[in-house]
């Protein structure tokens, strides 16, 4: 019995939620359950091409789910993933548009550049909490609106390519551009390049001191502040980081499949990845396995929507219902320390 | 110019009621203690049910009276019903308060869109439906009797002071033979109603229609607002006023100064927001116990 | 004599302990019964339970009328004006609203009829500890209580402020209400108390007449057996490791105030005084965490014990040995590069289980499953681990049982016999009294006498903690 809420309450029973919120979606939209998910595996892992559309969306998701991932660690809820992957995007796009260089060192450039992108809108929200003591969820939050006005702004105009006809920047040099790992797909080494973050990013929280710092302002403010941690120095460090490894996650859609920066870059990847982080309970190496999960549900809402007729917002309501249960399911996890003695 | 001025006016008010609605939401709610995150969705949610029960309720050129009203009461009921889950999840689970607040924010959000799609069989935004029309203005009036009534009610009553002391320490309020949970319920509760009333007023009261993404972010400047307001109605609402008069201003911008880009002052009211998080925090101090479970 | 509260059997268990274990406990009407243990022995949960704040797993309680408690940390809005935390729950109205000029006078007649005086208008915040206590009493006798349990009430008080609460409770006692005190202050219990009982791992193992017993009977029956030594004071040589001279802190309540002390190398040096004099920003300017004027000089490394294990020193999800190189992580030996040597850490924390015979399963259990005597173990052993030339030891035995407390101040005696200078700051004048070589008595911010271990004059101390001048 014991074992058994264990179990439950861990990872499988995430994933056992995860299914019977969906058969409930489905079933909502007039779509039988079996109809539904063979649908949804057929679309994602039914062939080559399914797959790597599938790790595709993976990529997508666990960059900024790992950034997430590291300011959530540290205490500071950075819900501004979505701008901070957006301005990623923006410089890169911007960089990249005008970069003559050879791939070998265009592409490190470019990518490097979203970093700094993302790291300085992360940073700006680190520095307002450090400096001013401005709640951190409100200023990444605002940030989001600002960098879509920014972004809207300068594709609208100073970086409109004269060529296109809609809102987006001139196209990127090819030398930009990141090799396809799959021939005849969108999947690049974009996936290499987010898997190795999040094995940096364990290293970092479990061998480094600025990762043990990360975790001792995450777990215990006061305690860390009386133990010789620069809190205000880690704030900003920690949602720069953040921002940064999110601006590369748009920095690798911009090199890796537009080939130009567009604000249609994100169809909400920076909200998704607060879910796909929280599934992994903060950890980078479960954050790998979670945004499979959650690259299989984006990567089959097309698919879904086409042959069980279920509407790819159903896929949010989802998201939101399993933040909602994970968090009660902590309580559940942790309730038998609750001993007051 | 006198015009102009009046437009302004008249157009910050307009655009403060929502904000105002959801930061006395949010006054109430951290007042009990319960930080609610979650207003942005429940906003949604209450803007969208509002149109889904004023298009049930009657066709465009049915009942023009029985639509809106019936809309604004399930907007509130909606918004409350939500309101009552993170009261229930933050007390009785002891849930991450912030975590089940954006559970409940992309809960809605998503929901809405994915109802504009079952419902009204279209993504993006939803028929046209009976809505106040030229009757808006009575709740922006209400509005302001909310504020001096939530005012009264933390300041003059037993319950106001109940949920006060739960917000400072709920472990005094134990002591005093009062139920602390059940006091955070209620006034979160009420956060999600007033949320509910003011996303509603965006959907049926300004507008006729619900469309996607709509709140736009007021759920989290109601947050800034309550901050910079001090945890007091009354100054929550002066700084809904305060950020409802930028929104405005970008709209009267727009048509007088040209060499402003648009996409420039869609951001001011988010700017202003952000100028005014840093400048107050600090400065003032938020209850006790506020976000913390007990 | 009339039963006020009659326990029958109760028992409470929590995953892996037994908190209370088939415990009987009757109490008089008029009575003032004390109930002693050491700290786990199950005393505030028996004393929850009574309150109906705990439910117990198996047995009865039964009270003549309401049961009021108060805390050790009282439970007070601070920033509420008195009468409202008195009224709280139990507001006078007038129509829908509450009825400000009632409450008031409310609260002043019952501060009247219990002697206690109190200015319904003031803010908790602003009261010294010992006004807000009465707060939290007349908050609990306004609900006109037949029982009323109190939880280490004289922890916070001054010795001359003690006798005076204890006048109240005494003549409340004559008034028929029953009284019991959970203390861990045995002459109080002597001295104030008609009936004890004692508890040790949860069950009643002694209960005795005040008046017939002693001390260290008590004792013994709590500890359940001969009480531990504390280490031998060896003779040291003395030389200059901390001035502190002039140094002011803040305004109000808790401020240094031209602050100026010694401690030398070979010594300990224990500040006595009751809580909310200063103490706490004395430590933080020492350790350097609080912004002050005046000139502090250290030679050497410090090590701290934090005055609470739990906010300050532990990060309690965390392992042992993530915790013992915490505040350490940027030392030299630590910090390799940009990583932690965590070997480093480990082999620390092995030193630190066997010196201080740290009971855990393993080093790598969180630290928040280990007893509080072991946590504590775990953040002393910490502040002496690279022997250091200054130790501030803050309350360094708080809230753990007697052997910890022994083991924790023979460590603290050893460090000073090898040459470590100790700044003892305590709110238990006994531990004062046992560890340190000089005593110096601190109010409102400053020194206000000073006493060498051979001419200690216990009652001149505790008039100089509660302000009056000799």
């Amino acid at each position: 019995m014991k074992q058994a809420r264990v179990l439950f309450s861990g990872p499988l029973g995430a994933f056992i939620l995860v299914i019977v919120l969906m058969s409930l979606a489905m079933i909502v939209a007039g779509a039988s359950p079996v109809d539904g998910f063979y649908a949804l595996i057929h679309g994602t892992l039914g062939g080559w091409p399914e797959v790597a559309e599938t790790l595709t969306q993976t990529t997508f998701l666990l960059l900024p789910a790992l950034g997430i991932c590291l300011a959530f660690r540290a205490g500071l809820f950075n819900i501004g993933a979505e701008g901070q992957l957006l301005i990623g995007g923006l410089l890169a796009g911007a960089i990249g548009a005008h970069l003559f260089a050879p791939a070998i060192v265009a592409i490190p450039i470019v990518l490097i550049a979203s970093m700094i992108g993302g790291g300085i809108w992360g940073g700006i929200a680190g520095w307002m909490k450090a400096r001013f003591g401005a709640n951190e969820i409100i200023a990444t939050l605002m940030l989001n609106f600002v960098a879509m006005s920014l972004a809207n702004y300068l594709v609208g105009g100073p970086l409109k390519s004269p060529l296109a006809t809609g809102a987006e920047t001139a196209p990127l040099h090819p030398n930009t551009w990141l090799p396809i790992l799959l021939p005849g797909t969108r999947l690049s080494i974009a996936l290499l390049v987010a898997l190795a973050i999040a094995v940096v990013l364990q290293f970092v929280f479990t061998r480094t001191v600025f990762g043990y710092e990360v975790r001792a302002i995450g777990e215990a403010p006061e305690a860390a502040r009386r133990n010789k941690v620069n809190i205000k120095r880690l704030t900003w460090l920690s949602l720069a980081v953040s921002g940064a490894i999110a601006g590369l996650g748009g920095g690798t859609i911009v090199t890796g499949e537009l080939h130009r920066f567009n604000t249609e870059l994100s169809p909400g990847y920076g909200f998704t990845a607060i879910a796909v982080a929280l599934v992994a309970d903060l950890n980078p190496l479960w954050v790998c396995v979670s945004a499979f999960g959650f690259g299989i549900l984006e990567a089959g809402a097309p698919a879904l929507q086409l042959k069980a007729n279920v509407p790819k917002d159903a896929i949010h309501v989802i998201e939101g219902l399993i933040i909602l249960v994970l968090a009660a399911r902590r309580y559940i996890s942790t309730r038998k320390e609750a001993a007051p003695i | 110019m006198i015009a102009l001025i009046v437009t302004l006016v008249t157009l910050t008010l307009l655009k403060a009621t929502p904000i105002v609605y959801a930061a006395l939401g949010g006054v109430i709610s951290e007042r009990s203690g319960v930080v609610n995150i979650g207003l942005e969705g429940m906003m949604a949610a209450g803007a969208f049910s509002a149109v889904v029960a004023s298009n049930a309720v009657g066709s465009p050129d049915g009942n023009v009276v029985v639509g809106p009203i019936v809309g604004l009461i399930v907007g509130i009921l909606v918004g409350a019903l939500f309101g009552w889950i993170l009261g229930y999840a933050a007390t009785k689970f002891k849930v991450d308060q912030i975590v089940a607040g954006m559970g409940i924010n992309l809960l809605c959000a998503g929901g809405a869109a994915y109802g504009l799609v079952l419902i009204f069989n279209q993504p993006g935004a939803s028929n046209q439906v009976n809505s106040l029309g030229n009757w808006y203005w009575v709740l922006m009036v209400f509005a302001a009797v909310c504020a001096i009534g939530l005012h009264w009610l933390i300041y003059h009553t037993p319950w106001g002071l109940r949920v006060q002391a739960c917000g400072e320490n709920p472990h005094a309020v134990k002591s005093a033979g009062l139920n602390p949970l059940k006091l955070r319920v209620v006034a979160v509760t009420i956060s999600g109603a007033l949320a509910g009333l003011g996303g509603a007023f965006l959907s049926i009261g300004e507008l006729n229609l619900y469309s996607d993404q709509m709140t736009a972010g007021r759920g989290f400047i109601a947050l800034a607002a309550v901050i910079f307001g001090r945890w007091t109605p009354l100054g929550a609402t002066g700084a809904a006023i305060f950020f409802g008069f930028f929104e405005a201003l970008q709209f009267v911008l727009q048509g007088h100064v040209g060499w402003l880009p648009s996409d420039a002052m869609t951001a001011l009211p988010y700017l202003a927001a952000l100028v005014a998080l840093a400048g107050i925090t600090g400065r003032v101090r938020a209850p006790a116990s506020d976000g913390v479970p007990y | 004599m009339d039963c006020a509260l009659q326990l029958r059997g109760i028992r409470k268990t929590y995953p892996g302990v037994v908190a209370v274990d088939n415990v009987d406990l009757e109490l008089y009407a008029g009575e003032i019964h004390a109930l002693v243990g050491e700290n786990g022995a199950g005393k505030s949960t028996l004393a929850n339970i009574a309150f109906g704040e705990v439910k117990a797993d198996a047995g009865s309680v039964k009270s003549s009328g309401t049961v009021g408690l108060v805390h050790q940390h009282f439970e007070l809005v601070g920033r509420l004006h008195v009468w409202q935390n008195i009224m709280l729950g139990r507001e006078p109205r007038k129509g829908f609203q509450i009825d400000v000029g009632a409450a008031r006078d409310r609260v002043r007649e019952l501060a009247r009829g219990n002697g206690l005086e109190i200015d319904p208008d003031a803010y908790v915040d602003d009261l010294p500890i010992g006004i807000q206590q009465r707060v939290e009493l007349l908050r609990e006798l306004e609900r006109e209580p037949s029982v009323l349990l109190l939880d280490e009430p004289t922890a916070a008080l001054a010795p001359a402020e003690i006798g005076a609460f204890f006048a109240t409770i005494t003549a409340l006692a004559k008034r028929g209400t029953a009284i019991m005190i959970v203390t861990h202050k045995l002459q109080e219990v002597i001295a104030y108390s008609n009936r004890v009982s004692v508890m040790r791992h949860g069950k009643i193992v002694a209960q005795m007449d005040s008046y017939s017993t002693t001390v260290d009977d008590i004792a013994k029956a709590m500890v359940g057996g001969e009480l531990p030594e504390v280490a031998q004071r060896e003779a040291t040589t003395l030389s200059p490791c901390l001035q502190v001279r002039d140094v002011r802190v803040g305004s109000g309540a808790g401020s240094l105030d031209a602050m100026t002390l010694d401690v030398r190398s070979g010594e300990i040096v224990g500040i006595a005084g009751v809580e909310g004099n200063g103490q706490t920003a004395l430590a933080d300017a020492i350790a350097g965490m609080l912004p002050y004027a005046g000139s502090i000089r250290r030679e050497g490394a410090l090590g701290i014990v934090p005055q609470d294990r739990h906010k300050e020193g532990l990060v309690m999800s965390w392992s042992i040995v993530d915790n013992v190189v915490f505040g350490r992580q940027h030392d030299p030996g630590i910090q390799k590069g940009l990583l932690l040597d965590r070997t480093r850490a480990r082999r620390d924390a092995q030193s630190i289980q066997e010196r201080f015979d740290v009971r855990a399963a393993s080093l790598d259990v969180a630290a928040k499953t280990l007893s509080g005597g072991n946590q504590q173990k775990v953040v002393v052993g910490r502040a002496l681990i690279d022997d250091p030339r200054l130790v501030i030891a803050y309350n360094p035995t708080r809230g753990i049982d007697v052997g910890a407390a022994a083991l924790v101040q023979s460590r603290l005696m050893q460090a000073r016999n090898g040459g470590a200078a100790i700044l003892l700051i305590s709110f238990e004048l006994d531990e004062i009294l046992t560890l340190a070589d000089r005593i110096l008595v601190m109010y409102r911010g400053a020194i206000v006498g000073s006493f060498d271990r051979a001419n200690v004059d216990r009652a001149t101390i505790g008039r100089l903690m509660a302000g009056s001048t000799r």
